[in-house]
């Protein structure tokens, strides 16, 4: 730190942002999916692209995906963007077939 | 990763066999290993060398649970003593047992055993079997399967396959045994993509771009009519639905795009592979893939599930099996005398293999020797009543799996589940078995509760909703109000549920609730989801019937502009629109459908439940708190010093930067710490300002407000001043946003509301009574007057109070003058409303956390706003109207209201109305009584009626006017004590 500013390490800004997209999802209330896993939807903006490049967050965009995310047992937080071959019907199955816990984040249009 | 660390992760993978402390076993399995010739001493040796091996394992995978340092609940049957006679009753106690605890065999960490354990603890009635299934899960159980029966959404499924995330990171695969063939579960066909899914990929990328080919997605729409639909099923409409929902392969998107579940395509029975591999096969064509390297497209026989999960050493979950295709679990028989023990060898063949050339295994050997640790089978079942395609298992299946049956979930399991759903934690059942402590010591058993969420969120990846957050933190009101659900919930699952409708005291309804409607609208757990879920987010709330708002029908085609965003904590009126859901969802499922008496029946209890306010008979409010309230929590009510100061910092950081320009810090630190902040709470929370009178408002002076944030202020009061009104007081008097912001601080906003109440006008009035009546007061005739002076004073046993203090404001050109702050309370329901003028936008949603309503007094729809918040303040006072009254009568008090300047400043009434009813009134003898007598003098006179003059005079219209004067001014003024 310097008195001329303060200079964050790389990233930090950019992980403080998607935290803070993640809590504020998680504020809005969420669609309990089975066996623990929670569907968070997140309006397009700020909010939804923090969370898309989160390097902690497995971004999906087919089922095909989605099924090969449940099986890893490092992918926690996923998020599925706007344009995603999916439904969340789709979603609750997929969770309701690979009883292991995961996040969602589901990028909605803007209101 | 290294190498030690993925062998123990892959410790399941144990052979079952090397895992058994037992030196009895391990000595068999020395000799066999040896072969006959070895000599006892070899046999000695290897047992010896076996045995450490067991243990050592043993060590690495078992967690144990339910010791005496950590008890675990358990439920169960208990003989008890009373009377001198024994009865047999049902339970909640704990297992704490160091010598023989329950052993869950994992590969996961302790502490994430131990979130999942209690956080996703099933509900006590399922207790007993999920103790059941951990010891089948031990190694030296050779059954390794647990079939459970019971009603849909019960938690069958979810409760074997966390056995199973308990003792991997892998996920549970749980199979949907519903219209299936059984036999997949050994072999099933299979489309071969090849590696990559290169075919799937490619078609996917053209659907998500829409370059598909019209005709291809014709064909895509045909991948859901790819088996024939069975002939018992054919003709049962219930059946025909089930099965429909089931073969679904292709859903839609929003906008018509079809969505391709390829795992699901990919494996099933010969008549659905051989119909995809022809669609496929023309869509790959059409589209020009087959041309393309990699797409290749094939299909084969495989393993299916069960032999799969054996041969990986994995746990799954058959789902759903009685739902299964009626005499396809023929060839399982074996299989099943295999799993739970009573064979230790079992060979399956393939009926696949080289029908139409398709290759593949020809059989699979179970044996008892290849079982790994990590294998194990929970099978589901729905009882039988619950529709046509579930059916009866044969005798042989019922004596092999030996299916347990769900108990009915008692009122206990319904606030487990609700607890659960709400903060994450199943906060009644460990308040019911640690009570004790938990009364002794509540602060650490509330810290414990978060510690066990903390550590499952670790697991989820992401923090702790704050919702849940605060909820823990207030765990005594989540016990009481799921407590109340948890009674209202089961009410309704009984009202419900058609068979029981007799034996549960709901004969009267029979009429109303039949097979059908139960089976549609009957009331399990799965609803709770579906009503929190619509309960979290914070809606547009609807108004009171009676709410005043104007509609600008001049400019209503005009998009309006909106006012800047006030943030809601979630967790302020999460208990409103929880009872809001249930208000709503009460009245859709019963009167809206025709159910009178249903829909009566369940208001009332809603009502006895105590959702709502609750309200004695004799009209008092009730000291139990209702489910709302309870709920409705914020961090005002945190009893955790540091989480009100980080709450405070924020609220008193943007206040400043706000209204002082001067200040552009962004870092909240730089204007001041949590720590100091805290340390002055600290201080003002130690003061008994009740007492004391003394207030508090933020420091602006730049130079101490980070060493010192608060400083005192006091009430100047001229109801004092009792002199021939010569004397000359000086005073500082505070800046209406400086106590507004104060108001919206923890600790201080409402140490502050205890400070401003006095009894000096009934002093005053003493004084005069005393000097006119020598005789003394007559208590009596007072009464209705003592109360509203009660009312004044915050002494009334209504909760009921209101006072108005004045304070500077400077208006919009920069015009500085001093005004009233109304300020109404409810100190029995925790509610207050300030009306005063424009605060800035920063303290609106502090104000909404404090459960203070501000209203602007001149904000175009602030008489609605007041209205709507009266009508909240007095709910649950013996008569809400006569509430209103008092409080507008106390309001007199302190203001002077000249009722015909008033109605004529309103148009009530005209100039010459008024004047006649002056002339009536005759000269000053009238003084003291003149609003009353006015009054009465212009409805005789026939300017207004009764009602319009109640209606023109409700507090919410005096409260409104900034016309109406002080008889006696209580000026907030700054005082000389030393700044916090």
């Amino acid at each position: 730190m310097t008195d001329q500013g303060y200079s964050p390490p790389p990233g930090l800004l950019e992980k403080t942002a998607s935290v803070a997209a993640q809590q504020n999802a998680m504020e809005r209330g969420c669609k309990f999916l089975p066996h623990g896993c929670r569907l968070f939807p997140v309006e397009q903006g700020w909010e939804s692209k923090s969370i898309a490049n989160d390097e902690n967050v497995s971004v999906v965009s087919t089922l095909l995906q989605l099924e090969e995310v449940m099986k890893n047992a490092g992918s926690k937080l996923v998020f599925i963007p706007l344009d995603a071959l999916m439904t969340d019907a789709d979603i609750e199955k997929i969770c309701q077939r690979n009883a292991t816990v995961r996040t969602f984040f589901k990028e909605t249009k803007k209101t | 990763m290294t190498k030690k660390m993925e062998q123990e992760t892959h410790l399941l993978k144990t052979k079952i066999k090397d895992l058994i402390v037992d030196e009895g076993f391990q000595k068999k399995q020395a000799r066999l290993s040896l072969g006959s010739d070895a000599t006892e001493a070899s046999v000695a040796k290897e047992t010896e060398r076996r045995m450490k091996q067991a243990r050592e394992l043993s060590a690495k995978l078992v967690r144990p649970l339910g010791t005496s340092s950590r008890p675990y609940p358990m439920w169960g049957s208990q003989r008890s003593d009373y009377n001198g006679q024994s009865h047999l009753e049902q339970v909640l106690s704990i297992i704490a047992d160091d010598s023989n605890p329950m052993k869950v065999y994992s590969e996961r960490p302790f502490v994430e055993v131990i979130a999942m354990a209690y956080c996703d603890m099933p509900v006590p009635s399922m207790l007993p079997l999920f103790f059941d299934g951990l010891e089948r899960r031990k190694p030296e159980s050779t059954n390794r399967t647990q079939m459970m029966i019971g009603d849909p959404g019960a938690g069958k499924s979810f409760m074997g396959a966390l056995q199973g995330r308990m003792r991997s990171t892998q996920p549970v695969e749980v199979f949907d045994c519903g219209g299936k063939n059984m036999n997949e579960l050994l072999f099933e066909m299979v489309l071969d993509f090849g590696a990559g899914d290169a075919l799937p990929d490619a078609i996917d990328k053209r659907l998500k771009t829409g370059t598909l080919k019209d005709i291809s997605l014709g064909y895509i729409s045909q991948l859901n009519d790819l088996e024939k639909m069975p002939e018992d099923v054919a003709g049962k409409p219930e059946a025909q639905e089930e099965w429909n929902k089931k073969r679904i392969i292709v859903t839609y998107t929003d906008n018509g795009t079809p969505v391709i579940d390829w795992k699901k395509l990919g494996t099933g029975t010969k008549e659905k592979i051989d119909n995809a591999f022809e669609i496929l096969k023309k869509i790959s064509n059409i589209e020009g893939l087959d041309k393309a390297g990699g797409n290749m497209l094939g299909m084969n026989s495989q393993y299916g599930p069960l032999i799969r999960w054996f041969m990986e050493g994995r746990e799954g979950v058959l789902d759903e099996y009685n739902k299964s295709k009626e005499g396809s679990d023929n060839g399982l028989q074996t299989v099943w005398q295999f799993l739970n023990g009573e064979t230790n060898e079992c060979t399956v063949e393939n009926p696949l293999k080289n029908k139409d050339l398709t290759n593949g295994p020809s059989s699979f050997t179970f044996r008892r020797e290849d079982m790994q640790a990590g294998f194990f089978v929970t099978l589901t079942g729905n009882k039988t009543e619950d529709g046509l395609t579930t059916r009866s298992l044969n005798k042989s299946v019922y004596s092999r799996l030996s299916p347990q049956t769900l108990p009915d979930p008692t009122e206990a399991d319904w606030q487990h589940r609700i607890c659960q759903m709400m903060c994450g934690v199943p906060v009644s059942t460990l308040y019911s078995v640690f009570r004790e402590q938990a009364d002794e010591n509540p602060k650490e058993f509330g810290q414990w509760l978060m510690q066990l969420r903390k550590a499952k969120a670790e697991l989820e990846g992401v923090p702790v909703p704050e919702l849940q957050e605060t909820l823990l933190e207030n765990w005594r009101s989540v016990v009481n109000s799921t407590r109340k659900l948890a009674r209202f919930y089961s009410e309704w699952s009984e009202m419900t549920n058609a068979d029981n409708l007799m034996t549960t005291g709901n004969t009267d309804l029979i009429e109303e609730v039949d097979e059908e409607y139960a089976k549609k609208e009957g009331i399990d757990f799965r609803k709770i989801k579906q009503h929190l879920e619509a309960a979290l987010p914070i809606r547009p709330h609807m108004l009171p019937e009676d709410a005043e708002v104007k509609a600008d029908f001049k400019n209503f085609m005009k998009q309006p502009e909106l006012a800047e965003k006030e943030y809601e904590n979630p967790s302020v009126a999460f208990g409103t629109r929880l009872v809001d859901v249930l208000d709503r969802m009460v009245f859709e499922k019963s009167e809206a459908i025709g159910k009178h008496k249903l829909y009566e029946k369940l208001k009332a209890s809603m009502d006895n439940a105590g959702l709502r306010d609750i309200v004695l008979q004799d009209g008092a409010h009730s000291f139990q708190r209702s489910v709302e309230e309870d709920l409705n929590v914020s961090v005002f009510d945190s009893s955790d010093m540091g989480k009100q100061a980080a709450a405070a910092r924020k609220v008193f950081c943007e206040y400043i930067r706000q209204v002082d320009p001067q200040i552009v810090e962004a870092d909240d630190d730089k204007i001041i710490t949590i720590a100091r902040l805290k340390k002055s709470l600290q201080a003002v929370a130690e003061k008994d300002t009740a007492k004391t009178k003394e207030l508090f408002i933020v420091n602006r002076d730049h130079e101490t407000l980070g060493t010192f944030p608060l400083e005192s202020v006091r009430i100047e009061d001229i109801a004092l001043y009792t002199g021939d009104g010569t004397e000359e007081i000086e005073l500082s008097v505070v800046n209406h946003e400086d106590f507004m912001a104060a108001l919206a601080l923890p600790t201080v906003g409402a140490k502050n509301l205890e400070g401003i109440w006095d009894t000096n006008i009934r002093m005053r009035d003493e004084q005069i009574e005393k000097e006119n009546n020598a005789g003394g007061i007559d208590a009596e005739k007072n009464a209705t007057a003592d109360e509203i002076l009660r009312i004044t004073e915050n002494r009334s046993e209504l909760g009921l109070a209101t006072t108005t203090l004045r304070v500077m404001f400077k208006d919009a050109a920069g015009e500085a003058s001093d005004v009233s702050v109304h300020v109404v309370m409810n100190k029995n329901r925790k509610k207050t409303l300030v009306v005063g003028e424009k605060v800035p936008t920063k303290l609106l949603s502090a104000f909404k956390e404090a459960g203070i309503i501000h209203v602007d007094r001149h904000a175009p729809n602030a008489k609605a706003k007041i209205e709507a918040a009266l009508n909240d303040l007095t709910r649950g006072t013996r008569n809400q109207e006569i509430s209103k009254r008092y409080l507008a009568d106390a309001f007199k008090f302190r203001n002077e209201l000249d009722l015909g300047e008033f109605l004529l400043d309103k148009k009530v009434i005209s100039s010459a109305q008024l004047k006649a009813a002056r002339d009536e009134l005759n000269g000053p003898a009238y003084k003291d009584k003149a609003n009353e007598k006015l009054g009465e003098i212009l409805i005789k006179q026939g300017a207004l009626t009764a009602a319009q003059l109640a209606d023109k005079t409700k507090l919410s219209e005096l409260l409104v006017d900034d016309k109406i004067g002080m008889l006696f001014e209580k000026y907030v003024v700054k005082d000389s004590r030393p700044k916090l």
